[in-house]
C-alpha cells in the first residue's frame, strides 16, 4: 500500500512540473520578441516537459509489476529516449538553416528610439 | 467563359445537392450500410479472416478492389512527379566541385579536366552546397535503424493493432527521407538509386495484383485469398489471413518507394543532385 502510494504521488509531482514546463514554453513562444528566442523556449522546455509526462504515465501504469505492464512502461521509456534525441536536434537543424539564411536576431531597441 | 465554368460548377452543385438529400443520415442505425454490412463485418470478420481489426480486414480482404487501386493512385502519383519533373544534364557545368572529406577542403576543377584514378576520400557537391552538420548527422544515424524497425513492426502488427501497408510504408519512406535530408541526396542515391527505387514502386503494386492474379490461376475470385489455402497447406481462413500479409507488404513496398521518388524528384528540382 505505501508503495502505491509513493508511485502516485511521484507520478502526480512529475505530471505538474512537467505541466509547468510546459506553460513556461507556451509562455516563451507567445511572449519572446524573435525566432531565435521563441525556438530556445519551444525546444528545451517543451523537451523537459514531455520527458517528466511521458516519465510519469511510465509510473502511473505500473501497478502490479507483471510482465505486460512493465512491457508498456518500457515503451512509453523508449519514446522518452526518441524525444530526447530528436527534439533538440530538430532545435538546433532549425536554428542552424535560419542562421545561415542570414536571419538577424532581436536587439534591445535604444531608448531615444522608443 | 469564366461564367460558363460558374455555372457548370453551381449546375455539379446543385445535382449533388439534391442527390445527396436522398441519403441516409450520417450515422443512421437504420441506413442500409448499417443494418446489412457493418453487423456482418462485425459478427464475422474474425471468424473468416483470424483477424482481431476488423479495420484491416475489411480494407484488405473484404474491400481488396480498393485497396489496390489506392495503392496503383499512390504509384501514379509517383510517377506523375518523375515525369514532370525529372531532367537530365546534356551539358557539362563550368566546373566540377570536389569536397576533401577528412579537412573539409573544397576543391574545384574546371571544364574540360578529370580527377585522375579513384579518389575515395574526395566527394562530388554542387554549387550550392551547405556545409556539413555532424549533430544532425550523428542524431539520425541513431534514430534510422530504429524507425526502420518499428516501420517493419506496424506493416506485421497491422492485423492486431493500428498500422498496416499504408502506415508502415509511410515510416519506412521517412526514414529515408531523413537520410537524405541529414546528409545530402547523394548519400541516399547510394542507399537506393533510381532505377531501383521505381522498381520497387512498380514492384509494391505488382505484389498486389500478383496475388490476385495467383487466385486467379487458382479457379477463384480475383484477390480471394481463400484459394491460397491449397497452395500453401493451411485451412481457408489462416489462407485469408496470409493473403492481407501479402497484400500490405506490397501496399509497404509501393508507399515506400513512392514516397522516396516523389521526394528526390520535389527536393531536388529532377536533377538529382545535391538535393535541399
Amino acid at each position: 500500500m505505501i508503495w502505491q502510494t509513493i508511485m502516485t504521488v511521484l507520478t502526480v509531482a512529475l505530471i505538474l512540473g512537467g505541466l509547468l514546463f510546459f506553460t513556461g514554453g507556451t509562455v516563451g513562444i507567445l511572449r519572446f520578441p524573435d525566432f531565435y528566442t521563441r525556438q530556445h523556449a519551444a525546444g528545451k522546455l517543451e523537451t523537459l516537459g514531455l520527458m517528466m509526462v511521458a516519465l510519469a504515465l511510465a509510473l502511473a501504469n505500473l501497478h502490479h509489476f507483471t510482465i505486460p505492464e512493465i512491457l508498456t512502461s518500457v515503451k512509453i521509456l523508449l519514446i522518452l529516449f526518441f524525444i530526447f534525441l530528436a527534439s533538440p536536434t530538430a532545435t538546433h537543424a532549425i536554428v542552424d538553416a535560419g542562421l545561415r539564411a542570414g536571419m538577424q536576431h532581436w536587439r534591445k531597441p535604444h531608448r531615444k528610439e522608443r | 467563359m469564366k461564367k460558363l465554368a460558374l455555372i457548370l460548377v453551381l449546375l455539379c452543385w446543385g445535382f449533388l445537392a439534391f442527390a445527396a438529400a436522398d441519403f441516409p443520415r450520417l450515422g443512421d442505425p437504420n441506413s442500409p450500410a448499417s443494418t446489412h454490412l457493418s453487423p456482418y463485418f462485425i459478427e464475422k470478420a474474425y471468424e473468416d479472416t483470424a483477424t482481431p481489426n476488423i479495420v484491416t480486414a475489411v480494407l484488405a480482404d473484404y474491400r481488396s478492389y480498393d485497396t489496390m487501386f489506392e495503392t496503383t493512385v499512390v504509384f501514379a502519383a509517383g510517377v506523375a512527379c518523375f515525369l514532370l519533373l525529372r531532367f537530365y544534364h546534356f551539358s557539362e557545368p563550368p566546373s566540377h566541385l570536389y569536397r576533401h572529406k577528412p579537412s573539409g577542403t573544397v576543391i574545384q576543377v574546371p571544364r574540360g579536366y578529370r580527377l585522375k584514378g579513384e579518389h575515395t576520400e574526395l566527394e562530388p557537391i554542387d554549387r550550392d552546397w551547405a556545409p556539413k552538420d555532424p549533430i544532425v548527422e550523428v542524431a539520425s544515424r541513431i534514430l534510422i535503424p530504429f524507425i526502420q524497425i518499428f516501420a517493419l513492426y506496424v506493416v506485421v502488427h497491422g492485423h492486431h493493432s493500428p498500422g498496416g501497408g499504408f502506415q508502415g510504408g509511410v515510416i519506412l519512406g521517412a526514414s529515408l527521407v531523413l537520410l537524405a535530408i541529414s546528409r545530402d541526396l547523394r548519400t541516399a542515391q547510394a542507399t537506393l538509386g533510381e532505377s531501383k527505387n521505381s522498381i520497387l514502386s512498380a514492384l509494391g503494386v505488382l505484389i498486389y495484383v500478383g496475388v490476385g492474379a495467383v487466385t486467379l490461376a487458382l479457379g477463384s475470385n480475383f484477390l480471394d485469398y481463400a484459394a491460397l489455402a491449397g497452395l500453401m497447406g493451411v485451412d481457408q481462413v489462416i489462407a485469408r489471413n496470409l493473403g492481407i500479409l501479402f497484400v500490405e507488404v506490397g501496399v509497404a513496398v509501393a508507399v515506400m518507394a513512392t514516397m522516396f521518388l516523389i521526394y528526390r524528384n520535389v527536393a531536388s528540382a529532377g536533377a538529382l543532385d545535391e538535393g535541399l
